[in-house]
């Protein structure tokens, strides 16, 4: 570089400019250097601690907790593995023979949910080593639900991305109306449910028909994609009750499709709302050269589309794997025996009469923690940049 | 190579389009014949990638009817229509391999592998780039790119080709090169395509026939040595030639063309209050100042390299002329112009319609 070069002559860039824009990468200055890692190491050290201190934990006792802060394991404290036994060892189900049991239903309701979700799904045995339960548990709705979310709710961003929808206010105002006469007419006038809501359905489109052109004001994309986020707006406390109650009607209380269903539904607003974004900074000319080549919509979304926004997708993907992993609230309310989850264990280790068990607690946790780990590492391999690079342009 | 079998004639009916309360394409009419290359020219903002968009079913019109081989396609998907498109920005899908990339039309239809191996090979021999199939999009140049996307357009050999400026993206001397395979290649394929481009020299010399569109008007549709010698109004006159045609305001009078004091004959009858006079630099020639059909000073005299472009002060007017290269005139100096009396063309001001 020439001397002249304004970006890189010292004394022109104001000090700001120089603590954080360095002109070039590898061009720092040693102290600004020294000051970026430690820094760096400071927020590492915010981050990674609570980390150290679960995994700390989960080797001491109720001595060596309660005794006060220890930190550093065979100097401070004398690890046990005492909380890892219990879990494990002591749990008279934590055989082999047992757990490969759970490990074939596992596989069994898999294959079965696949085939037809409504097909009876072998229950978990409840007799079983409960950290393995409730980590199959776990690791089963997760799975299922952040699939069908994500493949859900990126279909419905895309739509919303790339077709026009204007349904009448007014229509769907007739929607609820009948729907709200459906519900009164079977709750408590006594008509049977199929029949009411044949009836209404019928009628719905009678007046489709009879009131076309009658409604003027239409929704656009944009107030349908509010209407979605919006569902998330309101705190799942508020509705979990008439959640309960709708489960506890249909007979589905305590069973994994039930929990996967409703984390599909409480994190499609989220997979809306990102892959929404993703959808609409695509280049619209790929699609319509498919489309001139003859692609239909799917084989477009599958084809072209899903590929382009993988890193959105992973990242999606990602964040609605932990938001299922980490549920506790509707998980506290439908599984209350065999299908419980892993933040139930957890949550389960502040008994009453022995207070909080801290070291079992710690090591549930660590359990938890690493196949989040393992996912993030997966994942982060598509969440990189350039995939659209040579699409258009040059 | 083999000629194409299908070669379908287009046609577009009173076509109509507006965005909202901007009309992009009023009252377009144009008629294709089977295996004629048509090029739609225009500025920006002209309507001509419209057009091409309603045909090819990415656009609805307005109005009016489009068909191809009497086949009326207004309502009919994109992809029913057996028409393949390349985009200005080529759109190639940047995670499939160049091979990929060109058959996939073919994919899509459910063709074998082996097949479409095959097909897909001839395709990119037939543009120079059989040994790039196992690259990515991002790994080639945009010439190469440039070629990808032609042979995708070709290997399922549409009925209509369409072209949306694809060689604007590419530097002027591949973007010469490019003109003519694209040439050679639709006269050997001999099939129907329609090309939309804003550079004239395209155009020129691409086109069986050039319409010229303004403000989603056509203007004229004509071969290209029609529109260059017999433009049908002023704006034509002047978006076609470089540099570009001279106009000189004044008044016709029984087939005088008058203005700045000087009367000029034309062949031209009728009557105009307000008339505008166009030549074209290259039809005028610099004389004595006593022998030119009007005579000046020299504004400016440029030399281009195979002539020289000179600038005269006509009144309130300036008439350029193409003088050969070593012609000497400095600033200044008085000269004379010849115009030829065949090569002049008269206006109507009002509505800018050629008088004959």
């Amino acid at each position: 570089m020439s001397k002249t070069s304004y970006r890189f002559q010292k004394s022109q860039r104001t000090l700001m400019q120089q603590m954080f824009e360095a002109p070039a990468i590898g061009k720092m200055s040693p102290m600004a250097k020294i000051l970026a890692y430690t820094l760096l190491g400071v927020w590492s050290f915010f981050v990674l601690f609570p980390i150290y201190w679960v995994v700390i934990t989960s080797f001491k006792d109720m001595t060596t907790v309660n005794q006060g802060p220890f930190y550093i394991p065979f100097i401070d404290f004398q690890p046990t593995l005492e909380a890892w036994r219990s879990q494990f060892n002591e749990d008279p189900f934590c055989t082999v023979s047992a757990i490969g049991r759970q490990l074939w239903l596992l596989v069994y309701n898999s294959a079965v949910f696949v085939v037809s979700p409504v097909v009876a799904l072998n229950p978990m045995e409840p007799q079983i080593c409960k950290i393995y339960l409730a980590f199959t548990n776990s690791f089963v709705i997760s799975i299922f639900s952040t699939g069908l979310c994500v493949l859900v709710g990126s279909m419905a961003a895309y739509a919303l991305a790339r077709i026009k929808y204007a349904p009448r206010f007014g229509n769907i105002m007739v929607f609820v109306l009948l729907l709200i006469i459906v519900i009164f007419a079977t709750t408590y006038v006594g008509a049977p449910w199929w029949a009411s809501s044949s009836v209404g359905l019928a009628l719905f489109f009678f007046l489709l028909r009879a009131l076309r052109g009658y409604f003027k004001m239409s929704l656009k994309n944009g107030d349908i994609l509010f209407w979605i986020i919006s569902q998330r707006i309101l705190p799942p406390i508020v509705v979990v009750i008439p959640i309960y109650v709708m489960f506890q009607a249909v007979g589905m209380l305590d069973t994994h499709f039930a929990l996967i269903l409703l984390y599909a539904v409480a994190n499609m607003p989220i997979v809306v709302w990102l892959m929404y974004d993703f959808f609409t900074n695509l280049p619209i000319e790929l699609e319509e050269s498919a489309q001139l080549d003859g692609a239909t919509r799917l084989r477009i979304f599958w084809e072209i589309v899903l590929p382009l926004t993988r890193p959105g997708l992973a990242a999606t993907t990602l964040l609605t794997l932990v938001l299922c992993w980490n549920e506790y609230l509707f998980a506290v309310f439908l599984a209350t025996v065999k299908v419980q989850t892993m933040p139930i264990m957890v949550a389960a280790k502040n008994t009453g009469e022995k207070g909080i068990l801290w070291w079992e607690m710690c090591a549930i946790i660590v359990v938890m923690i690493i196949p989040v780990i393992i996912m993030a590492i997966l994942l982060t391999r598509f969440i990189s940049k350039g995939v659209l690079m040579g699409a258009v342009k040059g | 190579m083999q000629g194409f079998d299908r070669q379908a004639a287009v046609r577009f009916e009173n076509v109509e389009k507006s965005f909202g309360d901007v009309k992009v394409l009023r009252n377009f009419d144009l008629e294709v014949q089977p295996g004629e290359f048509v090029v739609l020219l225009g500025a920006s903002g002209s309507g001509k990638t419209t057009a091409l968009r309603i045909l090819s079913g990415l656009e609805k019109p307005s109005g009016g009817q489009v068909y191809i081989d009497e086949e009326n396609v207004t309502d009919v998907l994109p992809k029913y229509r057996d028409i393949s498109m390349v985009f200005q920005s080529y759109a190639l899908y940047p995670h499939k391999t160049v091979a990929d990339n060109i058959s996939f039309p073919l994919k899509v239809r459910g063709m074998v592998k082996s097949d479409m191996d095959a097909a897909t090979l001839s395709a990119a021999k037939q543009v120079q780039i059989e040994d790039l199939l196992a690259r990515y999009p991002r790994e080639l140049s945009g010439g190469q790119r440039q070629r990808v996307a032609l042979a995708r357009a070709i290997i399922r050999q549409p009925s209509v080709f369409l072209m949306d400026e694809p060689l604007s993206n590419l530097d002027a001397k591949l973007r010469g090169h490019m003109r003519a395979q694209l040439k050679h290649m639709q006269k050997s394929m001999g099939i129907t395509t329609i090309y939309v481009t804003h550079d004239q020299i395209e155009a020129m010399t691409l086109a069986h026939r050039v319409a010229i569109l303004e403000k989603g008007v056509l203007q004229q549709l004509a071969t290209p040595a029609e529109i260059y010698n017999n433009p049908a109004n002023l704006f034509v006159a002047q978006f076609i030639g470089s540099p570009p045609m001279n106009v000189v305001h004044g008044s016709l009078n029984e087939g005088q063309f008058i203005t700045n004091g000087v009367a000029i004959q034309t062949s031209v009858t009728g009557q105009a209050e307000k008339a505008i006079m166009g030549v074209r630099p290259e039809d005028c020639s610099i004389a004595a100042s006593a022998e030119g059909t009007l005579s000046g000073e020299i504004f400016t005299n440029e030399l281009i390299g195979d002539h020289a472009l000179v600038t005269v002060d006509w009144g309130d007017d300036q008439i350029s002329v193409k003088a050969p290269k070593d012609f000497a005139g400095e600033q200044g100096d008085t000269v004379g112009i010849i115009i030829h009396r065949d090569s002049l063309f008269v206006f109507d001001e009002s509505n800018g319609q050629r008088m004959r």
